[in-house]
């Protein structure tokens, strides 16, 4: 058994936040909740403006799809339906709450009652689906729909990605060092689910006191947890499975493939909290950090509250940031202003100062991107045909096989943008091809 | 309402950029610059800093000309300067330095594109270039302890040395001990003399992960290995095989000069057929060529495959059959 992947990177770790505990957010006068914060088909609005909410009620769904269900994380009144374009230039449909700060819980919002050795999978992934819970790790996919189409494959390993390799992030660190019972409930309901005897909870091993938390509060062998070595992008499902269990998933193919499925710890503890309070996920913890915030902290964030109302919460910008971005700075993706509201699947919002020296963008051939690759491309190649616009030849070097880790460009010391480069060419091709049928 | 940059992911980067690359083989440099200068006086000092301004100032007049974003920043120009520098002789001419800066800045680095796009390494073009173009004058070496003033130029009548390649090729050993090529007190190129101090800048580079030793290791192992089972005849195995080893501008060239970035292989396995190659190359050149220096001629001729051997030893991705199994 493997603890690490080939390849990858040892950024600075900038773990700020990693002793602050989790602060609980107030929840602002007014939010914005995106209809689209998994991927998937968005949901549709089942509310009109003016209409009073509860807490917990949902607001948006669409049965017929791939699609997660989203709920009112306030009590309060709708203010309207409006259309926004995102960071990434997808147009996102918002329903606006006015808060009353009442509270008041949606008659819907019931705990599981019967023990979970008595649920059947089928009910489990109901209750999973009506949570609304997508992967709160990284691209948020709808969770029941991973685990039904892993308990149809088959599969024999699940395994929890507690890694959080990301620098800055320490959100899923407090959350295991002051939640371990919520993680672990979560992973035994879900390999109730799965008819799976055993579980993997796979952590980097610069966070061996939430392993040794962890395993005191296992106390069986069931649940293994495995210590990984501290490493970017270790949490990548393509290297966390191969870190545990040895095997490749095969390119272009997805964990079930390899016969294993990847939950986030995040997502287990919501899962958890879906069947012992009945609550849908409308909250989460983000870490909020960068040399730009006065008090880097972790906070516990309705879902829809703006990122200056956070950063707010955490004693304001202490100098004017450079870039903001949403989730860790090796994958996160930049905002354009701080009304960009906390997602499910937002794990950091960082402010960062600027970094003067990274507009150069000549390679010098120095191969340090190739041997960062965990894919084991030849990122500077890439890059070479997308600049010119031979994008047929990206593909001769494996574009696709290419997950935007930003290990490449993180270690490249000509600033060649190299992961934007690839996303060009990646989109261009996908054109190419389109326009060809 | 401020509107924050909006770029590509990551947005954090390691500090070492190719400026802090380049410092680094400077200082790599400095050890045994100051041995040569020691060895043969402050006229080297003078060579190198011609060397290096000139570099330089053809870097920035080509960037202007061609109206280019100018470069000098980088610090590359600066290395290829003082590489050049170091395989001249001490005595060499003022405008045979200026004029080996042009070819490698202007000729062979700047019309194929700049840094990052020359295909062989400029400092080793030019100094064959300049060989080629003035044998007599860069062949008369000088020997240690003949110490030339700053703007002292080695008078007319004065005797020039046999390196120590010249000797072996001949048959015989040369004169100087291994310690003696070891620690540099030998006729020579003002920078190759001193092996040991050219290794230790190497160590160094290797340590701050500058240079990847798989090049230099595959090299001086394929010399080794050749030497010491094929000696000259007549001669002991182990004294040639520390002599070939020792001697011209081989420490210098695997080291320094094959690590080049822009004209080496960027994977691993590409990286040790390159130096496998070079080294055998120098070899076959020092057996049958005319010329008893063969490490720059070998290393040229490596540099034309680099491309071949990228594309050639690129792993299999992550996932698909045939990608390398166990974690490093
Ligand atoms: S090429 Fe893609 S997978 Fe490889 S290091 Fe760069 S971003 Fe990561
Ligand atoms: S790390 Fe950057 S400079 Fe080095 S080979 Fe890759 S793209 Fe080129």
């Amino acid at each position: 058994m493997a603890f690490t992947f080939k390849g990858g990177v040892h950024p600075r770790e900038w773990k700020l936040t990693e002793r602050s505990p989790i602060a609980k957010l107030p929840a602002s006068a007014h939010l914005e909740v995106p209809l689209q914060q998994h991927i998937g088909a968005p949901a549709a609005a089942l509310v009109q403006k003016g209409e009073g909410v509860k807490l917990g009620q949902v607001i948006a769904d669409n049965a017929n799809a791939l699609c997660c269900p989203v709920h009112a994380p306030v009590s309060g009144t709708i203010t309207g339906i409006t259309t926004r374009m995102d960071a990434s230039g997808r147009m996102i449909e918002y329903i606006g709450i006015d808060n009353d700060f009442a509270d008041t819980l949606s008659e819907t919002v019931l705990p599981h009652t019967r023990p979970i050795l008595e649920t059947s999978a089928e009910e489990i992934i109901a209750r999973i689906r009506a949570a609304g819970i997508s992967g709160m790790g990284g691209a948020g996919f709808p969770a029941y729909a991973k685990l039904s189409s892993a308990i149809e494959s088959g599969v024999d390993k699940l395994i929890v990605n507690a890694c959080e390799c990301e620098p800055y992030l320490t959100a899923d660190h407090r959350l295991l060092l002051e939640h371990p019972d919520a993680v672990v409930g979560g992973i035994q309901i879900l390999m109730r689910a799965l008819d799976l005897a055993d579980a993997t909870i796979a952590i980097e091993d610069n966070k061996r006191d939430a392993a040794i938390l962890l395993r005191s509060v296992i106390q069986n062998d069931l649940i293994r947890v495995h210590l990984l070595q501290t490493k970017y992008p270790q949490g990548d499902e393509r290297q966390i499975v191969f870190a545990v269990t040895g095997r490749q998933i095969p390119a272009g193919k997805l964990p079930k493939d390899a016969g294993c499925v990847i939950f986030n710890a995040a997502t287990c503890a919501a899962i958890y909290d879906a069947f012992v309070t009945g609550l849908p996920l409308v909250s989460r913890i983000v870490t909020v950090s960068g040399d730009c915030v006065k008090k880097p902290s972790n906070v516990r964030v309705p879902i829809g509250t703006a990122f200056k109302d956070v950063i707010e919460f955490c004693g304001g910008y202490s100098a004017e940031p450079d870039k903001l971005i949403a989730g860790g700075p090796m994958m996160g993706v930049c905002q354009w202003d701080d009304n960009a509201v906390v997602t499910k699947t937002t794990s950091g919002i960082l402010a960062l100062s600027k970094v003067p020296h990274r507009e150069a963008d000549v390679c010098v051939h120095c191969g340090k991107c190739a041997l960062a690759c965990p894919m084991y491309l030849e990122p500077l190649y890439l890059a070479a045909y997308a600049r010119i616009g031979q994008y047929e030849r990206c593909k001769d070097f494996d574009v696709f096989s290419c997950v935007e880790c930003g290990s490449c460009a993180h270690v490249c010391p000509g600033g060649v943008p190299l992961v934007q480069y690839i996303r060009t060419a990646k989109v261009k091709l996908k054109e190419l091809a389109a326009a060809k049928k | 309402m401020s509107l924050f940059r909006v770029s590509s992911s990551p947005h954090l980067y390691r500090e070492d950029t190719t400026r802090v690359l380049m410092l680094d083989v400077l200082i790599a440099l400095i050890p045994a610059l100051i041995w040569a200068i020691y060895q043969f006086g402050w006229r080297v000092l003078t060579v190198c800093a011609l060397s290096m301004a000139s570099a330089v100032l053809f870097e920035y007049l080509f960037n202007k000309l061609a109206h280019k974003k100018n470069t000098i920043g980088d610090c590359s120009a600066l290395v290829t300067g003082l590489l050049f520098a170091f395989s001249l002789p001490a005595s060499a001419g003022f405008a045979i330095v200026v004029l080996g800066t042009f070819f490698a800045i202007v000729v062979v680095k700047g019309l194929f594109g700049g840094l990052g796009k020359n295909i062989v390494n400029p400092a080793l073009a030019a100094r064959v270039f300049v060989f080629i173009s003035f044998p007599a004058e860069l062949t008369r070496y000088t020997d240690p302890g003949l110490r030339l003033g700053f703007f002292e130029s080695l008078s007319a009548d004065a005797v020039s040395s046999a390196t120590p390649l010249a000797v072996l090729k001949n048959g015989t050993m040369p004169s100087e001990s291994a310690l003696n090529l070891l620690f540099g007190s030998l006729p020579g190129s003002l920078g190759e003399v001193s092996a040991l101090l050219l290794l230790a800048g190497g160590l160094y580079l290797a340590i701050r992960r500058v240079i990847d030793i798989r090049i230099p290791l595959s090299v001086l192992a394929t010399v080794a290995v050749f030497s010491y089972f094929l000696p000259v005849k007549g001669l002991d195995n182990v004294q040639f095989m520390l002599a070939e080893l020792l001697s011209g501008g081989l420490m210098l060239g695997a080291i320094f000069m094959a690590t080049d970035y822009v004209t080496s292989p960027a994977t691993k396995l590409g990286r040790v057929i390159y130096g496998i190659g070079i080294g055998l190359i120098t070899m076959f050149i020092r057996y049958f060529g005319g010329y008893p220096e063969g490490v720059s001629f070998a290393i040229l001729i490596m540099n034309l495959f680099v491309y071949y051997l990228d594309r050639y030893t690129k792993a299999k991705p992550f996932g698909q059959k045939g990608a390398p199994k166990h974690a490093a």
